[in-house]
């Protein structure tokens, strides 16, 4: 039905068209985007309204009818104290998150974009962890945090200091500390390297000037490179609230919820709930509700840092 | 002023200095393949030591133990069928909405980005019921599904940003000569999406091979023969941790990827972060 581009190149004059061969504008519009469109409605919208609509039912995931209840499921979450515990820790693990990944790795891009000589292989080792699985670093660290014969403990006893070794995962103190060292190995590289795509965009015209007018590091810091990188302190903040609000994998690896309740997050919560416990219409009203607050914060941050961001 | 641009400043310190901060950062992975080669007691005696001598009996273990081969030549089936999906589906839509006066196209775009923003959380128990009254639960075509559905908006968002870089003329060029829509984008927008489509194979690919817990809630706790799902189902049965063939099992499933990366280490990092740039 269609012609070579070799062949249209040939002809003298135009070829005539030919209607009769050619699709219908609305039947070419259906098979370019109906795939798409089938499955992502069937198998990601759908859920989506029907998790809503659990979430304002009661369902144990195994009776083909889930009872209305309204708005009790809500209600219920309101007064339940393990959800809050789980929101309290949470929200701790995205503050250390938000704030390591935003300046942390904004200081190590800068750093990292003076480098010249075995550039690649640095960034490459920073950003290394970021390819592996989650449950790849979440063993690794398992391993290296255990109280008995992990490589930490080992270590320190081995240099006589053995006083210092802790039982990190085990220590309701320490376990939000293991968890947050274990979100900030994997992502570093990641987030660095968004900053260093920014910083690469600075002219080198500005460098130039600043010199010029004598500016030291951390002028030229403070003056060109913080503005220039404003975009990207937004999208990193943003992408690093989600990671937070959202962690998950690492838990159900490594501690479980444990010691006690200490490291249950919401999104292990809602696993509980849903998944281990048979109280799907609850677990949905937990994660409509968790996502619904991320949603306005992600709003809010988006519009608090927009403004301020420089361009060209 | 010549060559005194403050960016060509040597500074071999900070070099030294971030090279072994880098070599720091990869340290646990050393350990891994060191610990891997010895026996339980060697690791637990002396886990920084390097091995005696060369034992692969953890990772003769874990082959024939766990049967990690049959289940990383099923990770790369999956991911294969899960990319080609959404290459071919993805690339079509995004071209349909971006390029053509479709009824609803600006819906459509706004219907696909809404679905960057929605959690696993949120679908999973809705998505399990749904493939149980279709019959197909704890398959590997429902997880392909899931796979392809969960994947597209970032495909069709990453597609449709690229598209508008491309010039119309080519395509005008095509209509007047009368080549259908579906082939103008096959013969000719398609292959000028490569550098993206390269971006889209790194970063599902990446995903899909790494990924044990979307897998493992929606096969279920025996099903699915799927790498890192396999090695999760190993460590979870056991209550003492042998961690002499869990390290063994961790080095396999991250060396295809790791080789990879040490090749082409620029388009990972560009295939990695094109996803964020929302």
């Amino acid at each position: 039905m269609a012609l070579d581009l070799v062949r249209t190149a040939a002809p003298p004059r135009p070829l005539p068209r030919r209607p009769g061969r050619t699709l219908p504008a609305w039947s070419a519009s259906a098979i370019l985007c109906g795939p798409a469109v089938i499955l992502y409605a069937g198998f990601m919208v759908l859920p989506a309204i029907l998790g809503a609509y659990y979430s304002l039912t009661q369902w144990n995931g195994w009776t083909s009818t889930a009872r209305f209840i309204g708005l009790e499921n809500f209600r219920e979450l309101a007064g339940d104290d393990r959800f809050w515990t789980a929101v309290r820790f949470t929200l701790f693990e995205t503050v250390l998150v938000v704030a390591f990944f935003t300046f942390a790795s904004l200081l190590l891009a800068v750093l990292l974009d003076k480098v010249r000589r075995l550039k690649g292989l640095i960034r490459g080792l920073f950003f290394y962890p970021f390819v592996l699985s989650i449950l790849v670093s979440a063993l690794l660290f398992q391993y290296l945090a255990n109280y008995r014969e992990g490589a930490v403990n080992v270590l320190l006893r081995w240099i006589g200091l053995g006083a210092w070794a802790q039982d990190w995962m085990g220590d309701p103190d320490l376990v939000p500390y293991f968890i947050f060292g274990l979100v900030a190995w994997s992502g570093l590289g990641f987030f660095t390297t968004l900053y260093l795509a920014n910083l690469q965009t600075v002219p080198a015209e500005l460098y130039e000037a600043a010199e010029i007018d004598g500016a030291g590091p951390l002028r030229v810091f403070t003056r060109i490179q913080f503005p220039m990188l404003l975009a990207t302190i937004t999208t990193n903040s943003v992408l690093a609230l989600i990671t937070g609000i959202n962690l998950f994998g690492q838990i159900v690896v490594t501690t479980q919820g444990a010691p006690g309740y200490r490291t249950v997050t919401i999104g292990y919560y809602i696993y509980q709930l849903g998944i281990l416990n048979n109280r799907q219409g609850y677990a949905s009203a937990v994660s409509v509700a968790t996502f619904l607050a991320l949603v306005a914060v992600a709003c809010v941050q988006v519009a608090l840092l927009r403004p301020r961001t420089v361009s060209l | 002023m010549t060559s005194a641009h403050p960016r060509r400043k040597r500074l071999p310190i900070l070099e030294g200095v971030l090279l072994l901060a880098g070599l720091a950062v990869i340290s646990p992975c050393f350990l891994a393949v060191v610990n891997s080669l010895k026996t339980l007691p060697e690791i637990i005696r002396s886990p920084l030591a390097l091995p005696t001598s060369l034992n692969l009996d953890n990772y003769a273990y874990i082959f024939t133990g766990v049967d990690l081969a049959g289940s990383m030549l099923n990770s790369l089936l999956m991911c294969a069928a899960v990319i080609l999906a959404q290459i071919v589906f993805g690339s079509m839509a995004a071209y349909s909405m971006m390029r053509r006066r479709m009824w609803g196209g600006r819906f459509l775009r706004v219907f696909f980005l809404a679905g960057l923003a929605v959690p696993f959380q949120i679908i999973m128990i809705p998505l399990f019921k749904e493939f149980w009254l279709l019959g197909i639960h704890t398959t590997y075509f429902a997880l392909w599904l899931h796979y392809v559905s969960w994947g597209l908006p970032l495909c069709i968002f990453i597609y449709s940003g690229f598209m508008a870089t491309i010039p119309r003329e080519l395509e005008e060029a095509a209509a007047i000569d009368g080549c259908g829509p579906v082939a103008t984008f096959w013969r000719i927008v398609f292959p000028l999406l490569a550098p993206c489509t390269v971006s889209i194979i790194i970063f599902w690919g990446l995903w899909i091979w790494n990924d044990f817990m979307q897998a493992f809630i929606l096969m279920g706790a025996n099903k699915g023969h799927l790498a890192f799902v396999q090695l999760y189902r190993f460590l979870s049965d056991q209550y003492v941790k042998n961690w002499n063939a869990i390290f063994a099992g961790v080095v396999v499933l991250s060396a295809p990827v790791t080789l990879l990366y040490v090749i082409m280490q620029r388009r990972f990092v560009k295939g990695l972060t094109a996803g964020s740039f929302r």
